[in-house]
């Protein structure tokens, strides 16, 4: 798949840490959509589902893992990677119980992300053509 | 006990904090160097800019660094079933006291030494005493000098050197009766290196 045909999430309640990474991912051709906490997250992953959701552990209201966990439920395609801080290392871990496809430490490497981005894409096609 | 676990819950906080805002400024960064690199070329000053965004960057990886050290920190009061890596401890009490050191004019360097050795200690405990002995010696050395912390396994115990100064001057020193009572209250060697140079501190073994 093309990187102009991803579908990518953010969801972090860091806004100008999260609008400003969009940015970044739409100056390189690819289309995101962003959410600010859990729950419109979850909202927006049932009206379109995306093929990456980028998701902070760390958000006021529901909690990253929460929305991983009801994302797996809901929408099993969707590969997950999880934002995660030096002292959320544990809910990454966690997290790649849950089903996230990996997680990342802040701040991030715009590239590393893509390169996790595509990996995680890649998984998800040879896993539909599996099924 | 419950003081020291408070004021790392508040410093747990304000390191999370603080990778939001080095996260944000890394990105905001990377845009303005995105943007450059789009349409820079009629900008009469992008060679200044395009240093000025590489400080940026330099700076945000030290504030990582910082900041990952000091998180270490806010959890080095907790206790864990396994015990404390003792490396791990002495890199985050060396990345923060190194500009402490430098007021002494004294460079603090922790050697690559063994990892992955454990004691029974709480981090705060092996950062403490490593911390007492530091105070010990920083004040015998001459400007300029490198004090040297450094971890090895001896009989199975994790022992850690301090590779400076004459160990009968450092028991001269005003912190070496607090490190002396602290080493004892913790079950921990105390003793001078080989040929009465440095201090070494032998810790206990970790919980089977």
């Amino acid at each position: 798949m093309n990187k102009q045909d991803w579908k990518i999430m953010l969801v972090d309640d860091e806004h100008e840490f999260i609008t400003t990474l969009a940015e970044r991912l739409e100056l390189r051709g690819i289309t995101t959509r962003v959410a600010f906490d859990g729950e419109s997250a979850l909202l927006a992953v049932a009206e379109e589902e995306p093929h990456v959701m980028i998701l902070d552990v760390l958000m006021p209201g529901i909690k990253g893992l929460e929305v991983l966990e009801r994302v797996k439920r809901s929408n099993p395609r969707v590969q997950v990677l999880l934002l995660t801080g030096h002292g959320s290392t544990r809910d990454g871990i966690e997290g790649m119980r849950l089903g996230a496809f990996d997680y990342m430490m802040k701040p991030l490497n715009i590239d590393t992300l893509i390169e996790k981005m595509e990996s995680a894409i890649d998984y998800a096609a040879k896993a539909a053509n599996l099924g | 006990m419950r003081d020291a676990l408070f004021m790392g819950r508040l410093t747990a906080s304000a390191t999370h904090e603080m990778q939001n805002i080095l996260a944000t400024i890394r990105e905001s960064a990377g845009l303005m160097e995105d943007l450059l690199a789009l349409g820079g070329e009629g900008f009469a000053h992008a060679e200044r800019f395009k240093k000025g965004l590489s400080v940026l960057a330099e700076q945000v990886e030290r504030g990582m660094a910082l900041s990952e050290q000091l998180n270490y920190c806010a959890h080095a009061p907790e206790t864990t079933p396994v015990g404390s890596e003792v490396n791990e401890a002495l890199r985050s009490l060396v990345g923060l006291l190194r500009r402490d050191a430098a007021r002494c004019r004294v460079s603090l360097v922790l050697a690559p030494g063994r990892t992955g050795l454990r004691t029974s200690l709480r981090a705060v405990e092996i950062m403490a005493l490593a911390g007492l002995a530091l105070d010990c010696a920083l004040p015998l050395l001459e400007r300029d000098a490198q004090l040297t912390l450094s971890v090895e396994e001896q009989g199975g115990l994790a022992v850690v050197r301090l590779d400076a100064g004459v160990y009968e001057a450092m028991r001269k020193q005003e912190p070496f009766a607090e490190l002396a009572s602290c080493a004892k209250a913790a079950a921990v060697g105390l003793g001078s290196g080989p040929g009465g140079q440095g201090l070494v501190l032998t810790l206990p073994k970790p919980v089977a």
